[in-house]
């Protein structure tokens, strides 16, 4: 290429890249005040515990949300970043995430017990928040692998930066070690599917393979790899190895934040692949068109096997647990299994289930795993046993803790009612009966270990009610932040179910 | 046009291939015997000494008699040495430093091999000759070995980064990573030399102190890749006996001393071609230029730089590591990167 | 058998051969030297499918970067050196097992990689293509690009704090 080619290849560029640029100020945001982070905490080495690059962190992600709300929509930076409502409503939920996390770090003694740094800290969540963002819209295969990347980079970080202890350590490394394995899988897959479409854009690869007859398990093959990268993400039984060790040694914050952002974003990231790549779209697609999902791969099958397998090892294994982070670890687990169910629906309504389901299930594991770090505070402990009589000692937590418990069950009148309401509806809407039947009998089991830490809270233990824990006021107004969506989204849960379903069907090919 | 006077002359075939392949070597060889001799006497009389004076008229047979008696010497390989790998290390010293003459651009018409990467290439292979200095001093299994080899390995990876962001500046400037070509754009007289801001209009008096300075960088940064005085704290005697070489002696040693000239040679040889226009002839392109004048600029620029490093070992005393580090992190890289943003700035608004 | 394949073979033969070392020595040291021999093959593959770039690259990324990291690191783990490891005591079921699946895996890739019709791109002689991966990188593969500074950034700050001692 000479200089003269390459100025017109410029240029003509040029248009793309202004248009771009709008498409891209909360990412940009984001960046601006990942660096800033970095900056104040330069200036603030010297007082350890300092919160500046917290509020800094604070303050770049209210100035996200403000450019989230007026984001326009398009496909951006020549095809490989698609800004769509379906993945502002990710975005959203990341970005709620995040902020909450970095409310929730001000007062863990875990972090801020011994004289430690913590600029880096925030600077961390900030950064993954920015791979989460990208990894929402991502449509190339080679962003989707780096949006992948930086998330879990941060994420290996996050999980043993209390790095004094062994735990933490031992949760880091194991943590990289899967995650290593898990992403040179995918990108295998990714250079097997790139080897057979010629294409790393989305939609290139669904051209292509909508217009040529490929081989069928090279196909599956690179199919499987991809997903496996993906389904570590959201800790999907059998790529989950990592999830219960990781959990129980992160500081609970971080591991509030894995098992609500990164699922999310990997979710984003499973539908997104699912409907742009190997989904035959006509003119005039509607929400409640059924996705005609390339015939070649049987790829319900596949979401569907790992749905299964994901909530009944998740629900059967949490019920023998007895810390209460592992318990919740495995409980993910088995929420990864629900919303697969969604995905395994394979159209616009499972879509729009599992967002709903994502946005619920964000305010109710934020709520458990707050309370248990606010007991992990008090009574230094994380075991089951150990929780005994914390409804007498503090009502709050006690009342607070049931009431997240009874969400994540899926009993009414909690949100977590509604999210497994629209999720199962999606499924026997498909005629998928079995799935249903089988993710019901697993809501059946889970009740069983929700019921035990409330059990544990309020039926035992009464004797330790003289030893009352005291919660401060701005501890108490996030409880009560915390527990009203989860009680508001069971009873007006229009708003959310209708701004999922708009969001749903507008994903950018 | 062809770049290599063998394949014009030989053809396209093999034999023209292995003369390229092998004269090199046969120049390497003459010229570490050159580079010793001039270590030595002016050392000498730099110290106001004689020097080497026995072996031939003045001496100058003395290099030819060192090589003699290291070819002679029995040779050992240390009990508790890691046999394969003590052996292969020296090799691979040579390969690593040896490989990167492949692109070095001797004059207009001797361009062993006229690849695009040129520049890139050096930086890649050298990292070969450092995979060898950290096996000859693990395989020893001596303590001044492996300590020595470490220490050659965070100096070269710490002086590696300043030196590559000089050596892309200059890409920066001459559009390039091809070695000839940039060689070509300095066409036009010293002034025109890169060290000078390259050929432009005058004001690119704003720019020259930049690429000046970006000179400076990459001399110092290349003595402390070539362990060189005042970085040669790897081989440091007082401290170290002799690095990572320790153990070896004999033919072994005479091939890490060899790849060591060499190394001085390949730095030297892209600090000519990059800041001092290589083959160009200093008095434009109509004065004293062609085939082999080129020849002629290019080695005597070359001399000259291996002087100038000779001159300072024998000048400078030595740094401690925690200076070493300090230079190379704390001034020389802020540095060259103000230097390369200066320069890419500068080439954007011309 | 053309030149291009013979130079082929000899790559692939050093590739596996010297990949087969890593896996099986004992000594970590000869593993990590041996990966030399193995990017160094691998280099060479990319030069005979004219990526010049990615070779010359791949050379200076993990011979010149993440071998003599590895190298460093376990230098300087003293006690690493002299480690036996596990590669020869294991018992014969892990024997059958790893041999099993290696063979399915094996199995089914030399025939995913035999049956597949992959996607050809039309064959365009090229010089250099430096030229054509900076245009990419700076038109259609900007965002991942750019977004690949920030995951760096992120790696090096990650970095900093496990060094940092407190």
């Amino acid at each position: 290429m000479n200089p003269e080619q390459l100025k017109i290849l410029g240029s003509s560029f040029l248009g793309d890249l202004l248009k771009s640029v709008n498409l891209f100020y909360p990412e940009t945001a984001l960046v601006v005040t990942f660096l800033l982070a970095i900056l104040v905490d330069l200036f603030t080495r010297n007082r350890p515990s300092c919160k500046m690059s917290g509020y800094v962190s604070l303050i770049g992600f209210f100035v996200t949300a403000i450019f989230l709300c007026n984001s326009p929509q398009g496909m951006s930076f020549a095809g490989t970043y698609a800004v769509d409502a379906f993945s502002i409503f990710f975005k959203w939920i990341v970005l709620i995430t995040s902020f909450v996390i970095i409310v929730f770090s001000f007062f863990s003694k875990e972090l801020f017990g011994e004289e430690r740094q913590m600029g880096e800290y925030y600077t961390l969540i900030v950064g993954m928040t920015f791979g989460m963002f990208l990894l929402s819209g991502a449509t190339n295969l080679i962003l989707i692998y780096l949006a992948i990347e930086t998330m879990s980079m941060s994420s290996y970080i996050l999980a043993g930066y209390t790095k004094e202890i062994k735990r933490a350590s031992e949760a880091s490394l194991k943590y990289v070690i899967y995650g290593a394995t898990s992403s040179g899988i995918m990108i295998y897959g990714i250079s097997l599917l790139f080897g057979l479409t010629g294409s790393l854009n989305l939609s290139g690869i669904n051209a292509y393979l909508a217009g040529n007859n490929v081989n069928h398990i090279t196909l599956l093959i690179s199919g499987i790899m991809i997903i496996a990268g993906i389904g570590y993400k959201i800790s999907a039984v059998p790529f989950h190895f990592w999830t219960p060790d990781v959990y129980e040694g992160a500081p609970v914050t971080i591991t509030a934040y894995l098992s609500v952002a990164s699922k999310a974003a990997g979710f984003a990231i499973l539908i997104r692949l699912l409907n742009s790549a190997f989904t035959i779209h006509a003119a005039g697609d509607t929400i409640n068109t059924a996705w005609s999902v390339m015939k070649n791969v049987d790829w319900t099958m596949i979401i569907a096997v790992l749905s299964v397998l994901s909530m009944t090892l998740g629900n059967f294994v949490a019920v023998w647990q007895t810390n209460v982070k592992r318990l919740l670890a495995y409980s993910s687990i088995a929420h990864a299994g629900y919303i697969l169910m969604g995905v395994a629906v394979m159209n616009y309504t499972g879509v729009s289930a599992i967002m709903i389901y994502l946005a619920i299930y964000m305010f109710m594991n934020l709520g458990a795993f707050f309370v248990v770090m606010i007991i992990a505070n008090h009574i230094d402990s994380e075991d089951l046993e150990d929780y005994q009589g914390i409804g007498y000692r503090s009502p709050w937590l006690g009342v607070a803790m049931t009431i997240f418990m009874v969400s994540l069950t899926g009993l009414p009148p909690t949100a977590g009612f509604i999210g497994k309401l629209y999720v199962f509806t999606a499924v026997l809407n498909s005629g998928m009966y079995w799935l249903a039947v089988i993710g019901v009998l697993n809501s059946v089991v889970s009740l069983y270990y929700y019921v035990k830490v409330f059990r544990n809270m309020f039926l035992r233990g009464a004797e330790k009610a003289n030893q009352p824990i005291e919660l401060s006021l701005t501890v108490k107004v996030i409880l009560i932040a915390l527990i009203i969506p989860n009680i508001a989204l069971g009873i007006w849960f229009g708003g959310l179910v209708n701004w999922a379903n708009a969001s749903a069907a507008m994903i950018l090919k | 046009m062809e770049t290599n006077i063998f394949i014009q002359l030989l053809g396209n075939n093999w034999i023209a291939y292995t003369a390229i392949a092998v004269l090199p070597l046969g120049f390497l060889l003459l010229y570490a015997l050159v580079a010793i001799l001039a270590e030595l006497k002016v050392s000498a009389w730099m110290q106001d000494r004689l020097g080497p004076m026995r072996t031939g008229p003045w001496g100058i047979l003395q290099p030819l008699a060192e090589v003699v008696k290291l070819l002679q010497k029995e040779d050992i390989t240390p009990d508790l040495a890691n046999k394969v790998l003590y052996n292969l290390a020296p090799y691979m010293m040579f390969t690593g430093a040896y490989a990167a003459v492949a692109v070095i651009p001797f004059s207009q018409q001797f361009v062993p091999s006229n690849i695009n990467l040129g520049l890139f290439y050096i930086f890649a292979v050298s990292a070969i000759a450092t995979i060898g200095v950290v096996m000859g001093g693990w395989a020893s299994n001596n303590k001044y070995s492996l300590l020595g080899a470490m220490r050659s390995v965070a100096q070269i990876i710490s002086y590696e980064i300043p030196a590559a962001m000089a050596i892309l500046a200059t890409a920066v400037l001459a559009s390039s990573l091809n070695l000839n070509e940039i060689n070509t754009v300095q066409d036009g007289g010293i002034f025109n030399w890169f060290i000078f801001g390259g050929p432009g209009p005058w004001f690119k008096v704003f720019v020259l102190p930049f690429t000046f300075g970006l000179c400076l960088i990459y001399m110092i940064a290349s003595l402390a890749e070539t362990n060189r005085t005042p970085f040669d704290i790897p081989e440091g005697e007082s401290e170290l006996v002799a690095g990572y070489h320790t153990e070896y002696g004999g033919m072994k040693f005479a091939m890490f001393f060899l790849g060591e000239y060499v190394n001085m040679f390949i730095v030297s040889a892209i600090m000519a071609t990059i800041f001092f226009g290589g083959w160009q002839s200093p008095f434009g392109s109509s004065i004293m230029s062609g085939p082999v004048w080129g020849l002629f600029w290019f080695l005597a620029k070359v001399g000259t730089v291996v002087f100038f490093q000779i001159w300072l070992r024998w000048t400078l005393p030595r740094l401690r590591v925690d200076q070493l580090m300090d230079l190379g992190w704390k001034y020389l890289l802020p540095m060259s990167f103000i230097c390369f943003f200066a320069i890419a700035l500068w080439k954007m608004l011309i | 058998m053309n030149l291009v394949d013979i130079v082929f073979y000899f790559f692939a033969v050093i590739i596996v051969a010297s990949a087969a070392v890593v896996v099986l020595s004992k000594n970590i040291m000869y593993s990590a030297f041996s990966l030399l021999f193995t990017f160094f093959g691998v280099a060479g593959i990319y030069v005979l499918l004219n990526a010049d770039f990615i070779a010359v690259t791949q050379l200076m990324i993990y011979i010149g970067g993440i071998l003599v990291l590895i190298i460093f690191g376990v230098m300087l783990t003293t006690k690493i050196t002299g480690l036996e490891m596990k590669t020869g005591i294991t018992g014969k079921a892990q024997y059958a097992i790893g041999g099993l699946s290696t063979l399915v895996l094996g199995g089914t890739l030399i025939y995913v990689f035999n049956s597949t019709s992959w996607f050809k791109s039309p064959s365009v002689p090229t010089t250099s293509t430096v030229e054509a991966i900076g245009a990419s990188l700076l038109t259609n593969y900007l965002l991942p690009f750019e977004a690949a500074s920030v995951l760096l950034l992120l790696a090096m700050i990650g970095a900093a704090l496990i060094a940092r001692r407190k």
